[in-house]
């Protein structure tokens, strides 16, 4: 296998920021991005196919009378990036002026974040992926035999290169390796299945072995699912589905829809949307963490920021579009997607604030109630209505784990679900060193069942 | 010495070369305000072999020969890699030799309308919408044009090439009155040129989205429990596209992790009910080849009640015993083609709305789609409606939203109790699987199901 080979996307960057200066444009950035990806696939039987995928391109988002023009390559060719910066400009012309559009950032200092590139993970080969692969699988087949399976194991490591009109020079790098399997047992028509995962940037985080083992117990145990009764219940969320409820409400403060009026969270900033018990905080610069960088994806500095303090929404997520709509600051929250030019906004490491229950506690005072284990908050974000399955859960009754359920929906508003929050843990689930989220009891949920 | 000689050479029992070239045009209008204008172009290689009974995959953006050949050596040895660990036995069917070249040519190119043109015509669509009413509070028109080349050249000798333009316009409002906020959606999209804007009328379309939103302001949240359930054909193809079609996919299937695995020339549905997949019907999930280089047919995949087909690659008809008909594709040149559905629906049955209607004495109706999801290994399923209607003695009656159905996908393919005639495809949108998206289709009659989940809040 080779490794990620020593290909310059500055003298491109450069060179567009070049062409561009000369474009009569207002702002201008370019952003180019390298990375190489080793992928194991798991189906069937176990380890079915290795991939390698190298990318590479360069994208400009280019602003004319508060105008819009994007474009990007797959091709960093002097002739391709000429024709790209010349696409964006006369887009840019040739859009309107979005009234909202107040610029792009200044040039800001950041302190470095340490401990965002493996060196191990760089160098890995293929043959060591699938190594990996087949820890997980082996420790899976050691709780039991006989499973069919789906997941996956991959790594990554890429490099990107910001400069803009204002001055901003950017650099960063990082690795990532991220885990997955998903074994499925049958008995007759009964069927136990369930997946387990993990993710972070250094190949020592990951604990192959405990991945496949977790997969197989989960999956073992959802054998005799059963139906449960229409009603109104208390559910009790693990960590897995604890950061869904949480992410539901960080999307929902974030970035252009909320500053527009958009979401069902609008009109929360400032306001108490939970009990006191929840303190919900977004660290971007936590030291080796999956979601930490120095700068967002516009070059504005990442930071720790208190979203939700007892309770009460402190801020919203901004990036320097969303901020300006509100005459707020850029949160350093920017999200670029790639090299497409589009940017957005999203939370980076999200950490709730450990509570004093437990969830064997939280279960033990259950007379009956709904443990999911892995469900997804899908709200309606503008109307803030959900409607969802629990994927994986179990009844639970007399304080005790009963069976598992199939076929169960729950309802209602999302902020009417904040408002039943009740407790939450001190312990919780810790993913890629930056996330992490506690078991979250809700006083009651409307369940549709039987 | 071609890449995929090359490949045999170096002892690859099977090797795919694949080229492919994306080009698009976006652009993106809010409130009346075009706002922003966006283009680009993917290009770039994907290699496949078989080796030592493993597959091995490699990418890349750089399309020159040295590139290509080093992609080539990648995929060799990331195979080699794992041919030593128990897994997935990798295998094939022997295919014919294909060498063939297919351009779709729009009625209208693109590239002969001005920015300025799409731009004035976008606009025009967005303002039928926000000048509906006083309640529409935003209002997103969105256009996009996508001419994608795909060339895909194996070891069988097969050479074919693709050239598709696909157009999509979508159109979505948000409505507002005090703190309540409701949306509504409408989207167009096909393989076509601009000839697809120009049939736009924009009060069959961007104002429907406005008035579906407006008008659910003043919509219930529905009632919760099991009901009957009839759905339109929107709803319907959002089912049998997420609860079956998945299931139906031949990688799941041998993979284990379908639920009709095993169930060839069983019953597994109601007799009213069969399910094709069909590339060749003039949809958005339209195409001639697939990019593993396999002419594209219909696949009947229930035929009144019994399951009569899987949707296959090269790789799962050799495993379950099928023959490819077309239904291996890849997002782009990075991701190896896998199985997907193209337009997938529920036959016509022959009975009108009225009847499938008349007979539900309480029961709920559920229009357009917004999202769902599938957990193939269990066959659990969740649909969410854009809204819905409480059925009472036939009637349709109280206005619902966010309305959303779950089940066992078994149990309700056998509980379907009538199928209208008025068969429609027209959901074009994008399907994700394993981190790939994929043009497709869906579309049904009006069906009734029996005992579904009906999530709700009330």
């Amino acid at each position: 296998m080779t490794n990620m080979e020593k290909i310059d996307i500055i003298t491109p960057v450069e060179k567009a920021v070049k062409l561009l200066s000369k474009a009569g444009l207002d702002f201008f950035d370019v952003y180019a991005a390298y990375s190489r990806g080793l992928t194991i696939e798991i189906l069937g039987k176990g380890i079915k196919e290795s991939m390698s995928r190298t990318d590479l391109g360069l994208g400009v988002r280019a602003y004319k009378n508060k105008g819009l023009g994007v474009a990007f390559s797959q091709s960093l060719k002097a002739e391709d990036i000429e024709t790209t910066a010349h696409r964006a400009a006369t887009f840019a012309s040739v859009a309107q002026p979005d009234p909202y559009f107040k610029g792009i950032p200044a040039p800001s200092k950041a302190a470095k974040v340490k401990g965002l590139v493996d060196p191990e993970v760089a160098a890995l080969t293929l043959e060591e992926v699938g190594g990996c692969a087949k820890k997980m699988i082996r420790a899976v087949e050691a709780v039991r035999r006989g499973a069919m399976y789906q997941g996956g194991l991959g790594t990554g490591h890429s490099r990107g290169f910001l400069m803009t009109s204002e001055g901003v020079s950017v650099e960063a790098e990082k690795t990532s390796v991220s885990a997955s399997v998903g074994p499925t047992y049958r008995r007759g028509d009964d069927v136990g299945s369930s997946y387990e995962y993990d993710y972070g940037i250094t190949l020592k985080e990951i604990d192959f072995e405990k991945i496949g083992r977790q997969a197989a117990e989960k999956a073992v145990e959802q054998f005799g699912s059963k139906r449960v009764e229409s009603g109104t219940m208390p559910i009790i969320l693990t960590p897995d589905s604890s950061s869904s409820l949480i992410f539901a409400l960080l999307g929902a403060i974030s970035g252009e829809s909320v500053a527009k009026g958009r979401t069902f969270a609008s009109g929360c900033l400032g306001k108490q949307v939970a009990p006191s018990v929840l303190s919900v905080v977004d660290d971007g610069t936590v030291p080796g963490a999956i979601a930490s960088g120095a700068f967002d994806g516009e070059g504005v500095p990442r930071r720790r920021v208190e979203v939700i303090s007892k309770g009460t929404v402190k801020t919203f997520l901004h990036n320097y579009y969303s901020a300006g709509i509100l005459g707020a600051e850029s949160t350093g929250h920017a999200v670029r997607g790639g090299y497409g030019g589009y940017v957005g906004t999203g939370p980076t490491n999200v950490q709730v604030k450990p509570g004093d229950s437990t969830l064997d506690e939280m279960v033990a005072e259950t007379k009956a109630g709904i443990l999911a284990t892995n469900m997804g908050f899908t709200p309606n974000d503008v109307s803030g209505e959900l409607s969802t399955t629990v994927d994986e859960g179990f009844l639970i009754e007399d304080g005790e784990k009963k069976h598992p359920v199939k076929n169960l929906m729950v309802g209602g508003h999302m902020l009417e679900l904040y408002k039943d929050i009740e407790l939450v843990s001190k312990e919780g689930r810790t993913v890629g060193k930056g996330f992490f989220f506690p078991n979250i009891k809700l006083k009651q949920i409307k369940l549709a069942g039987k | 010495m071609s890449v995929v000689q090359k490949g045999k050479k170096a002892g690859a029992k099977f090797c795919e070369v694949r080229f492919f070239e994306e080009k698009t045009k976006y652009i993106s209008i809010e409130n009346g305000v075009a706002k922003s204008m966006s283009s680009g172009i993917l290009h770039g290689v994907g290699v496949r072999v078989i080796i030592g009974g493993r597959w091995g995959f490699a990418s890349t953006n750089v399309t020159t020969k040295p590139s290509v050949e080093t992609a080539l050596k990648d995929a060799i040895g990331g195979a080699k890699s794992i041919a030593a660990q128990r897994g997935e036995e990798a295998k094939i069917v022997d295919q014919k030799a294909v060498v063939d070249m297919v351009v779709h040519k729009p009625k209208v190119d693109p590239n002969d309308v001005s920015e300025e043109e799409k731009m004035k015509r976008m606009l025009e669509i967005e303002k039928a919408a926000r000048t509906y009413s006083e309640r529409v509070k935003d209002t997103f028109v969105s256009y996009r044009e996508v001419l994608t080349r795909v060339v895909v050249a194996n070891s069988f000798g097969t050479v074919v090439e693709e050239t598709t333009p696909r157009t999509a316009v979508y159109c979505s409002v948000i409505s507002k009155e005090g703190a309540n906020m409701q949306t509504g959606f409408k989207g167009v999209g096909n393989v076509a040129g601009y000839e697809l804007v120009e049939a736009i009328k924009p009060e069959k379309f961007s104002v429907k989205a406005a008035e579906t939103a407006v008008k659910l302001l003043d919509a219930s949240p529905p009632p919760r429990g099991t009901y009957t359930v009839v759905v339109d054909p929107d709803v319907g193809g959002l089912f049998v596209h997420e609860a079956f079609g998945h299931n139906s996919e031949g990688d799941l299937v041998f993979g284990g992790q379908s639920i009709i695995s095993g169930k060839m020339g069983q019953k597994v549905a109601s007799d009213l009910v069969s399910v094709w997949d069909d590339p060749t019907v003039q949809k958005n999930g339209h195409f001639v080849y697939d990019h593993e280089g396999t002419k594209a047919e219909p696949h009947p995949i229930i035929d009144r009640g019994t399951l009569v087909g899987y949707l296959h690659s090269l790789e799962s008809a050799a495993k379950l015993g099928g023959k490819p008909q077309g239904s291996a594709r890849a997002q782009n040149q990075h991701f190896q083609p896998i199985i997907r559905m193209s337009n997938t629906f529920f036959a016509a049955g022959d009975m009108s709305l009225e009847e499938v209607l008349e007979d539900v004495k309480v029961g709920v109706f559920l229009s357009g789609s917004q999202y769902g999801y599938v957990e193939t290994q269990k066959g659990q399923f969740t649909c969410k409606a854009e809204q819905g209607w409480l059925i009472e003695k036939g009637e349709l009656t109280e206005h619902l939203r966010d309305v959303a159905i779950n089940g066992l996908t078994l149990d309700a393919l056998k509980n379907v109790t009538a199928v209208a005639k008025d068969l429609r495809i027209e959901m074009p949108g994008m399907c994700g699987k394993s981190g790939q998206g994929m043009y497709v289709d869906a579309g049904s009659p009006h069906m009734r199901f029996e005992g579904v989940v009906v999530g709700g809040r009330r």
